[in-house]
C-alpha cells in the first residue's frame, strides 16, 4: 500500500502530537484518575468506617452478642475502639493502613492483610477467567454479525443475549449446579483446588463458577461490541476503503476493531472492577474460598474489620483499573488524551 | 413545533439532542409510545401487565390459597389446578401463589426504591447541572463514590452492621441507585441549560425553580421512561440475590431469592420446585429490560427525526 492510502486507512495516523509523548499519556491519566480516585477511596472507607454506627444499640455489644459482660465489651473495646469517636476511628484506620495493616478479624483474630492476601487469588483467578472467556466469545461473533446487519445470525444472537443478561447469576448457579454438578456429573458442585497444588483440578473448579458468571458477561460484551462495530462501519474511512475494494474482513479487522474498542474497554473495566471485588453468589453457591465468600462469612459474623479490608481491595482495584482503561484508551484513540 | 401536537413537546425530545430538540420539522407522532413493537415487545408488555395484574389482585384470584397456609401433600408435582400449578413445597404451600405472593414484595421494593432514587436523584442532578460548579462536583464525588463499589457489597456492608430488615434494605437500595439517576439528570440539565426556550424564560424573568421544573424537567421525561425499567430489573436481581444469599426478606416472606436458594436444598428430588420461581425472575427481568431497549431505541429514533 502507498503511504497515501495509509493516511486514509484509519484516524490515528493523522494524530501526531499525541503519539510524540506517551509518556504524558500515562502520567496524564495516572494524575485524573488520582484526583478523582482518593476522594472516593478516602469516602468509601470512611463509609466502612462508620458501619458501627449503624449497629442497633452499642457495637460491641451487637458484635459480642446479648449475654457478653461488662468486662468482655470493655477488653473488646480497648482492642477494636468501637466506642470511639467515628473520624477518631477513621483516622486510626487510615493510619494504620499507611503502616501497611488493615486490622485483624474479629471473627478469628487473624490479621486481615494474610486473609486477604490469602483470598483474593481465588476471585482473582475466576474473574480474569470469566473476561477471558467472555471476550474470545462476545468480540469474534460480534465482528460476523456487525457485517450482515438484519440476517438471520444477527437477530437470532440479538434475542440469544438480550435472554441471556436477564438470568441473574443466582438463577445461573441454581441452573447450572443442577445440570452440571448434580445431574450430568462432569463437574464438582463444591470446593475448590488452588492451581499451584493442581492445575488441571484447579480448571474443574473454575469452570463452574466462570460459567455461571460468563453468560451474563458474554452477552454484555457482545452486545456493546456489535453496537460499536455497527457504528464504525458507518463511518467515512471504512466507506473510503471499501471503495478501494479492500476485503470486507481486511476492513473490520484494521480499520473497524481499534476504533471501536475504546467504549468496549470501558465497561470491560466497569465489569471486571465489579468481579474482582467479589462474585459474591457465585462463590458462596459453589463454597469457592474467594473474597465473595469470605464477604458473606463477615455479613454473618458481624467481622467489621474484614468487611472494611474488602471494600478497601474493591475501591482500590476500581481505582486500578480505571486508570489501566484511561491509558489503554489513549493508546488505542490518541485523540482521547488530546482533547 | 406543529400545532396541535403538544405531546410530541414532551415526549419527543431527547435531552442529548437538546440542542435542536423542539424546533426541527420532524417529532411526528408514531402510532402510540409502544409503537412498532415487535412480539418479544408485545410480549413482555402483556408479561408485565399480567404480572402486576396477578400481585396487586392476588387475593382476589379465585381458588389461590395463600402462601401461609398448606395447599394440598408436602412435594406435590404440577397440576392442573390455580394454585396447584406449579406445585407444592416441603410444607405443601402453593408455590404459584409463593410466586405471586413474592412478586408482590419485590415489586413493592422495586417501586419503592426507584422513588426514592428518582427523588434524590434527579433534584440534586438538576441543581449540578443548573448551577454548576461546586455543587456539580460535590454531587460527581457523590455519584463516582457509589459507583465505585458493587451494589451488593454496599448491601452487605450495611446488613453486616445492621442485621437484615426490609425497610433498610429498600432505602439502601433507593439510595444506592441515587448516582446513577443524578449522573444522568445533570448530564441533560448541562445540555438543557443553554436552549433557546430556557433563555426566553429567563428574561421573561422566570425565576430559577421555575425553569428548572418547567422547562427543564420535563425534558427530562423520555430518558426516564427508558431507564427506569432497566433500572428496576437491576433492583429486583439485586434484592433477589441478597434474598437468595439470606440477608434479604426475611423468611416467613416468599421471595423469589429466598425460595431458589431453599430449592436449590432438594432440587435433586424435586426439581419442578425450581420452574416456578426461575421463570418468574428471568421472565420479569427479560421483560423490564426488554421494554427499556424499546423505549430507549424509540427515543434514539425520534432523536434522529428531529
Amino acid at each position: 500500500m502507498t503511504g497515501n492510502s495509509t493516511q486514509l486507512a484509519g484516524p490515528f495516523e493523522q494524530d501526531v502530537p499525541a503519539l510524540r509523548s506517551m509518556r504524558s499519556i500515562y502520567l496524564r491519566a495516572i494524575g485524573t484518575r488520582l484526583t478523582t480516585g482518593v476522594p472516593v477511596f478516602l469516602l468509601v472507607m470512611l463509609a466502612g468506617t462508620s458501619l458501627s454506627n449503624f449497629m442497633p444499640g452499642s457495637a460491641a455489644q451487637t458484635i459480642l452478642g446479648p449475654y457478653a459482660t461488662r468486662a468482655q465489651i470493655a477488653v473488646f473495646n480497648a482492642m477494636y475502639g468501637y466506642n470511639k469517636p467515628l473520624l477518631v476511628r477513621y483516622a486510626l484506620w487510615l493510619w494504620a493502613l499507611v503502616h501497611g495493616n488493615l486490622g485483624s478479624s474479629i471473627y478469628n483474630g487473624q490479621s486481615e492483610v494474610a486473609l486477604l492476601a490469602a483470598r483474593a487469588p481465588v476471585t482473582f483467578e475466576i474473574a480474569l477467567v470469566t473476561m477471558f472467556v467472555s471476550l474470545l466469545v462476545a468480540i469474534p461473533l460480534a465482528l460476523f454479525t456487525a457485517m450482515r446487519p438484519g440476517g438471520v445470525t444477527d437477530s437470532g444472537l440479538r434475542a440469544i443475549s438480550s435472554f441471556l443478561l436477564s438470568i441473574p447469576s443466582f438463577v445461573a448457579v441454581v441452573f447450572f449446579g443442577f445440570v452440571f454438578a448434580l445431574t450430568l456429573k462432569w463437574l464438582p458442585a463444591t470446593g475448590w483446588v488452588a492451581f499451584p497444588d493442581d492445575p488441571l483440578q484447579n480448571l474443574r473448579y473454575v469452570a463452574l463458577p466462570v460459567i455461571c458468571l460468563a453468560i451474563n458477561q458474554v452477552a454484555y460484551f457482545y452486545r456493546v461490541s456489535r453496537g460499536e462495530f455497527a457504528a464504525t462501519l458507518q463511518e467515512d474511512f471504512v466507506l473510503v476503503a471499501r471503495s478501494k475494494g479492500l476485503p470486507i474482513r481486511y476492513i473490520l479487522l484494521r480499520h473497524v476493531l481499534r476504533p471501536s474498542q475504546t467504549h468496549v474497554l470501558t465497561v470491560f473495566g466497569l465489569s471486571l472492577s465489579y468481579l474482582l471485588g467479589g462474585s459474591f453468589i457465585v462463590e458462596n453457591y459453589f463454597a469457592v474460598p474467594g473474597l465473595g465468600w469470605q464477604m458473606v462469612y463477615a455479613v454473618e459474623a458481624h467481622d467489621l474489620p474484614t468487611v472494611q479490608g474488602i471494600l478497601c481491595v474493591t475501591v482500590v482495584l476500581f481505582i486500578l483499573i480505571f486508570m489501566l482503561v484511561d491509558i489503554g484508551n489513549a493508546l488505542i484513540d490518541p485523540r482521547v488524551s488530546v482533547s | 413545533m406543529a400545532v396541535g401536537e403538544p405531546e410530541t413537546q414532551v415526549l419527543g425530545t431527547a435531552p442529548m439532542a437538546l440542542g435542536t430538540a423542539g424546533s426541527g420539522p420532524g417529532g411526528r407522532r408514531r402510532g402510540g409510545w409502544l409503537g412498532s413493537g415487535t412480539p418479544t415487545v408485545w410480549f413482555s408488555f402483556g408479561f408485565l401487565g399480567l404480572l402486576i395484574a396477578a400481585v396487586v389482585l392476588a387475593q382476589w384470584i379465585p381458588d389461590l390459597i395463600s402462601p401461609e397456609l398448606q395447599f394440598g401433600a408436602f412435594h406435590q408435582n404440577p397440576a392442573l389446578s390455580v394454585s396447584g400449578l406449579l406445585g407444592t413445597d416441603p410444607l405443601g404451600r402453593s408455590i404459584l401463589s409463593e410466586v405471586i405472593y413474592g412478586g408482590r414484595v419485590s415489586l413493592t421494593i422495586a417501586f419503592c426504591a426507584t422513588a426514592i432514587s428518582l427523588a434524590i436523584g434527579v433534584t440534586s442532578g438538576l441543581l449540578a447541572g443548573y448551577y454548576r460548579g461546586v455543587l456539580e462536583r460535590v454531587v460527581d464525588l457523590y455519584a463516582n463514590t457509589l459507583a465505585s463499589v458493587p451494589p451488593l457489597l454496599w448491601l452487605l456492608a450495611l446488613v453486616a452492621a445492621t442485621g437484615a430488615s426490609l425497610f433498610t434494605m429498600t432505602v439502601a437500595l433507593g439510595v444506592l441507585g441515587t448516582g446513577m439517576y443524578a449522573r444522568i439528570t445533570k448530564a441533560a440539565a448541562i445540555s438543557g441549560s443553554d436552549r433557546d426556550f430556557v433563555l426566553a424564560a429567563r428574561a421573561l424573568g422566570a425565576s430559577d425553580f421555575r425553569i428548572l421544573v418547567r422547562e427543564i424537567l420535563p425534558n427530562l421525561v423520555p430518558v426516564f421512561t427508558a431507564i427506569v425499567p432497566a433500572m428496576m430489573a437491576g433492583l429486583i436481581v439485586t434484592e433477589g440475590s441478597l434474598s437468595f444469599l439470606g440477608y434479604g426478606i426475611p423468611p416467613p416472606t416468599p421471595s423469589w431469592g429466598g425460595m431458589l436458594a431453599s430449592t436449590s436444598d432438594v432440587m435433586q428430588q424435586f426439581p419442578y420446585m425450581l420452574i416456578g420461581p426461575i421463570m418468574a425472575i428471568v421472565l420479569t427481568v427479560y421483560a423490564l429490560n426488554t421494554l427499556g431497549d424499546h423505549l430507549a431505541a424509540r427515543i434514539s429514533l425520534r432523536e434522529g427525526q428531529l
